[in-house]
């Protein structure tokens, strides 16, 4: 069986989180560099997502890892964190997020997810989705590829 | 809106034990079957838990795939993205966990037919080499052959789809007529074309 593709798997999960941000992209830098910019999570995350002001990951090679995040008015939780090769899968008691990327020649595809995870959250998910979705996945994707062109 | 399917359709698919538990997850033991440990990740799931949903998908994209290889083999890869969005699109509405792995598979079947009745031409198959047929069964690995793969790719894919719900997944008409959405009438007269040819080839 061939290896799955990250992205496609990322589609999926944000069909069944009925995910209100979910964008991809071609990022037009080589896999290594965007993938590395992604998987350092406690370095570049608050580069990528302008209201998380910290992200501590406890240090290892492990897939499976606890994490802190802090954004910027202080609030603190815990997230878990399931990181691979192309695969990046966070989720705290409040929102989920994803990121997936996969080589495509010379470049990177890249995609995002973002959901939150209270059921009664679904109408406002909707309408953040028709006002802010695309913009935030726009400078999500924007901060990724400046992070990586500066590597 | 998702159909529950009889309950002796909740048989473990023939060929999903082997790679569900192959693969992994954290409450799963040696002598968990599969559809058992489904069954919480799917109510996990439905809660919107995305690190289970990730484990659910993983759980079921090997049988997706031999079943998607085997009807729709020219476009396995889209019909495996398009069943497992059918799957994961409609997860919440599945009333049962239990009867997890009978619901994919009636989606997969459902997307893996449509997909393949998009592709342009299809070659009728030579009776001898429907004779190697019995060959359908899966060997150890649970995979189908190159060349049984090659064979039922060049079956139309009604007949295909017939073949490998009767013979991989150990289906009775009945339930194979309500899972493609045709009268069981239909469902034996595919068969008997299929086997007309199988007998011819299998007497030489």
């Amino acid at each position: 069986m061939t290896a799955p593709d990250q992205v496609a798997r990322l589609r999926v999960l944000a069909a069944g989180l009925r995910a209100p941000l979910y964008a991809e992209t071609r990022i037009a830098l080589p896999f290594d560099r965007v993938w590395a910019v992604v998987a350092d999570l406690e370095g570049e995350l608050p580069h990528l997502i302008s209201f998380v002001r910290e992200f501590r990951v406890p240090p290892g090679d492990s897939e499976r890892k606890a994490a802190q995040a802090e954004d910027v008015l202080g609030l603190r939780g815990p997230f878990d964190v399931r990181l691979s090769t192309g695969w990046c899968l966070m989720q705290s008691r409040l929102v989920t997020m994803g990121i997936a990327a996969e080589p495509d020649g010379a470049g990177t595809r890249l995609a995002v997810c973002g959901a939150a995870r209270p059921a009664a959250l679904g109408p406002v998910q909707r309408v953040y989705r028709s006002l802010l979705g695309k913009r935030r996945t726009r400078a999500f994707f924007r901060a990724v590829e400046h992070r990586a062109a500066l590597r | 809106m998702i159909q529950e399917y009889p309950r002796r359709d909740r048989s473990p698919p023939a060929t999903a034990p082997p790679a569900a538990v192959a693969v992994r997850c954290p409450a799963m033991d040696d002598d968990v079957r599969p559809w058992d440990a489904a069954a919480p990740l799917v109510r996990a799931a439905q809660r919107g838990d995305a690190l289970a949903m990730d484990d659910l998908l993983k759980l079921v994209t090997p049988y997706v795939t031999r079943l998607c290889g085997s009807i729709a083999p020219r476009d396995t890869a889209d019909a495996v993205q398009e069943s497992l969005l059918a799957v994961f699109r409609g997860l919440r509405g599945l009333r049962d966990p239990q009867a997890f792995y009978g619901w994919v598979r009636a989606v997969t079947v459902r997307e893996a037919a449509r997909v393949a009745r998009r592709t342009a031409s299809e070659t009728p198959a030579d009776p001898q080499e429907i004779g190697r047929l019995r060959d359908l069964l899966p060997g150890a690995g649970g995979e189908l052959t190159t060349e049984v793969r090659d064979l039922l790719a060049r079956l139309p894919v009604q007949h295909r789809t017939v073949l490998v719900l009767r013979e991989l997944e150990g289906l009775d008409e009945r339930t194979t007529a309500a899972l493609i959405g045709v009268p069981e009438g239909t469902v034996k007269s595919r068969l008997s074309r299929a086997r007309s040819s199988f007998r011819k080839a299998w007497t030489r």
